[in-house]
């Protein structure tokens, strides 16, 4: 039912009936009793976190150069010279800060996906300000992280204006709860971030078809810039891809977590990052209050303590699947 | 036992020994709750201090206010290893402090007085007892003389009397364009004694006085400015028509003494302070408003809960816990505005900093210096970004800049008279530094927006917490009552546990439907 204050705000009623879930909630209820403060190590440093996934043998981007000292700056250009396009990123970065995505070289010139085009200089520059903290957690020194950058499958270039589209899927204990694909778009500048003007795209867990997009917080069911429909796109890979996040949720031993993965056309789903604090516009995204997921997965951990990952993810896909929740496309 | 019900024993516990100690000192001790239930008084300090040697006996005396000891208005001397006592003698009252074989090195005493706000200045008039004084000559030759005469006689060409006299011979010797005989005489006081200019001005004006025939002598006041911390001895100059002895301000040769700016500590002529057997000396007052009446103060004093209270420190040290005690509130509001409101800020307790550079200047004023600072750092930041400096010397520049800035601000707002932009020193202007960085590399990664965003609800919040802190009623409190802020400490101890929904949520998922 519509109501004249639902221009302006939703009472908290009216959330909790939705299930929705805020960030006290979710700092007090999920983060702080499954995160222990000593695993934030893993996932808060890339380096970390990308050693951990290639000792289980996950398929992760792989590294072409990882920059410590002011000294390995100014080799960057030289040791990077076999490679055409890469993407650089702080070790220790949070949110996608700090990320610079190198599309192709034009002679000596390294020229960004949506035409910008760097010098060396600005390059070296670029790795300088990761090396002193700017973009990092709480400012300390960091490391740049040099790697190969994802081609997108094609499914997914008609999607995302400039700028590969990641998948986000967040996770307790262990299952699977929400899927989101991030597309972006002209106004968000190739980033994927939400509240920046990209594109949520909430994805069936069961099928991995997406089933609604929101942007700016309003449903949409075609891209703004591309025209493109996004409703209804079947992702690729997607048992691999649910796969590979339960094998994170292993790897890193946190209870509440985000993985961030993308798929390449050759390679198929990579793990980029995970995530120790992910954020609540999944919600927005797929039309679906957290709670109505995370409280079933907290009394089915509480009765089968111990399931295997193909059972955690059969669970979660009987459960959370769109059908089984009545969504309906719009 | 979970962890929601250790909480909530935590919080039973620190809420009742806080308002326990808080009744019990109300109730007991009859401190009143409430500001303004009693008239405020205030409380100036004496510090005396000195250099001293072992083997030496000391001995310290120090003039009294005639009136304190007139009408005991409260006072208390307080020393470590000294005797002491008032001496009252034909020459006023003096604190005499001695000791045999004091503790080498500095040594401090202490002398409090008391008095309620409004009171008498201790400057009033006084009649002249016994023969008439005479003003004795100060025993000037040649060039000199002359040029004092001559300076004499201008001032008595404009004046009717001995007042108007003082007021015009102190607006003639103080003005900044100076004739060639003030220019003269000054030469002469410059070179017979080193001197400041307030001290040469004394000196002079009470040369000039008796050389006219009207008998004057030295005073010291007490500028009655909590603001002002450790404050020296004010100069005053008491000079006689004849029938009365009167004292002014020499600063402001034209205005009476008023009981709300200034209290007369030394009259009559006497030395402020004598030291004998020790170097260094010194004496420096300090002065606080006390909201808490006289009688109700030594109850407090005799109470073990005395120790509660910041009252029980030394003046200077208690002028700084005024803000110290300010700093959680601060937080607490930070707290709530972060997570029950959901203000986004930059930097999480910045704009308690910013609230507290806020309380010491008006509050238009401090909003619009940061907005400036602000905006004009910002501007040299993206010019900064051009060059590709790394971080730190980035920042520093930044800090030069702004501090730089800062200056011409001051000269030019002085200039145009307003003195208020001084207090910009005040801003933690490191931590401005790195909002300003911060602030550019939203800017960039997020947008203006964003950016915008951030610093306003910063601002917001700061302005928010220092009008919080700026209620007579939560100072008061947070100064008498410090173990309110045990309260405090719980209230934030249940915050951390508030799981509801943020205001700011409410709007954020206004759209959220689910189908």
């Amino acid at each position: 039912m519509h109501q004249w204050w639902h221009r302006w705000f939703r009472t908290p009623k009216e959330l909790r009936a939705m299930g929705v879930v805020g960030i006290n909630m979710r700092n007090a209820r999920f983060l702080l009793p499954n995160n222990p403060r000593k695993l934030y190590q893993r996932v808060d440093n890339k380096l970390c976190t990308k050693a951990l996934a290639e000792e289980r043998g996950l398929q992760i981007p792989k590294t072409y150069l990882v920059v410590k000292s002011p000294h390995d700056v100014r080799l960057i250009e030289k040791q990077l010279a076999e490679y055409d396009s890469f993407v650089m990123k702080p070790a220790r970065g949070s949110g996608g800060k700090g990320v610079l995505v190198i599309d192709h070289r034009d002679g000596d010139v390294y020229v960004k996906p949506s035409g910008v085009r760097l010098s060396g200089e600005e390059l070296r520059h670029h790795a300088d300000n990761i090396l002193a903290g700017l973009y990092s957690l709480g400012g300390n020194r960091d490391q740049a992280l040099i790697e190969y950058r994802v081609t997108p499958a094609m499914v997914r270039t008609v999607i995302s204006f400039q700028g590969a589209p990641d998948i986000r899927i967040v996770m307790l204990h262990g299952y699977p709860v929400m899927a989101m694909l991030r597309a972006a778009t002209k106004e968000s500048d190739g980033r994927a971030n939400l509240h920046q003007g990209a594109i949520g795209i909430g994805i069936d867990l069961a099928t991995g078809r997406s089933v609604r997009a929101v942007h700016h917080g309003n449903m949409v069911s075609i891209h703004p810039d591309l025209k493109s429909p996004l409703i209804g796109l079947q992702m690729p890979f997607w048992d691999q891809i649910m796969e590979l996040a339960v094998s994170c949720h292993e790897m890193t031993e946190l209870g509440y977590l985000g993985v961030d993965l993308m798929i390449d056309e050759k390679i198929g789903p990579l793990m980029i990052e995970v995530n120790a604090r992910p954020g609540l516009a999944i919600q927005m995204a797929n039309g679906v209050g957290l709670m109505n997921r995370l409280e079933p997965v907290v009394s089915r951990h509480m009765s089968h303590p111990n399931e295997s990952r193909s059972e955690r993810i059969a669970f979660s896909q009987k459960m959370f699947s769109a059908k089984n929740e009545s969504v309906p496309a719009p | 036992m979970s962890s929601k019900t250790r909480l909530l024993i935590t919080v039973c516990f620190l809420c009742s020994v806080g308002m326990g100690i808080a009744i019990y000192k109300n109730r007991k001790l009859g401190v009143p709750l409430w500001v303004g239930e009693q008239n405020t008084s205030w409380l100036v300090e004496a510090r005396v201090s000195f250099l001293s040697s072992e083997q030496k006996p000391v001995t310290v005396k120090l003039a009294l206010p005639q009136v304190a000891i007139d009408e005991g208005i409260g006072q208390n001397a307080g020393s470590i290893g000294f005797g002491y006592s008032t001496d009252i003698g034909t020459s006023g009252a003096k604190e005499v402090w001695s000791a045999r074989q004091p503790n080498a090195g500095n040594n401090a005493l202490y002398y409090r007085i008391r008095f309620p706000e409004r009171y008498k200045t201790g400057g009033a008039n006084e009649e002249v007892k016994g023969n008439p004084p005479v003003a004795e000559s100060p025993g000037l030759t040649g060039s000199v003389e002359r040029a004092a005469r001559a300076i004499i006689e201008q001032s008595r060409a404009v004046s009717s009397d001995d007042d108007t006299f003082f007021t015009h011979l102190f607006l003639q010797i103080s003005r900044e364009n100076r004739s060639q005989e003030l220019l003269l005489l000054r030469r002469h006081y410059e070179i017979e004694e080193k001197i400041d200019e307030q001290q040469l001005l004394i000196v002079m004006g009470i040369d000039l006085l008796r050389m006219a025939g009207i008998p004057a002598r030295l005073a010291h006041g007490v500028k009655l400015d909590p603001e002002a911390g450790t404050q020296a001895a004010l100069p005053l100059i008491e000079y006689s028509d004849g029938v009365s002895w009167k004292v002014k301000n020499p600063a402001q040769p034209n205005v009476t003494l008023r009981s709300d700016n200034i209290f007369v500590w030394n009259r009559g002529g006497n030395a402020l302070l004598e030291v004998f057997g020790a170097d260094n000396s010194k004496v420096v007052f300090t002065v606080t408003k006390d909201m808490i009446s006289l009688e109700k103060m030594d109850q407090l004093r005799d109470s073990p809960l005395f120790v509660s209270t910041i009252l029980a420190l030394p003046l200077s040290e208690r002028s700084v816990f005024r803000y110290v005690v300010l700093i959680p509130l601060g937080a607490f509001v930070v707290v709530v505005l972060r997570n029950i409101i959901g203000v986004p800020t930059l930097g999480t307790f910045m704009p308690v900093l910013l609230a507290l550079a806020f309380l010491e200047m008006p509050l238009g004023l401090g909003i619009l210096m940061f907005v400036v600072i602000v905006a004009a750092g910002l501007f040299f930041r993206f010019f900064l970004s051009s060059m590709n400096l790394l971080v730190v010397p980035r920042v520093a520049a930044c800090v030069v800049i702004v501090t730089l800035l800062m200056v011409l601000m001051s000269l030019v707002s002085w200039r145009l008279g307003m003195r208020d932009v001084l207090k910009i020193t005040l801003f933690p202007m490191i931590i401005i530094a790195w909002t300003i960085e911060r602030m550019s590399l939203i800017w960039e990664e997020e947008g203006k927006r964003n950016a915008i965003m951030q610093v306003g609800g910063s601002m917001l919040v700061a302005v928010i917490a220092f009008l919080f802190m700026k209620i007579p009623q939560i100072q008061y409190w947070a100064q008498y009552f410090p173990e309110l802020l045990l309260v405090v400490l719980s209230i934030i101890l249940l915050i951390g546990r508030y799981t509801g929904y943020r205001l700011s949520e409410l709007h954020r998922f206004r759209n959220f439907s689910e189908s």
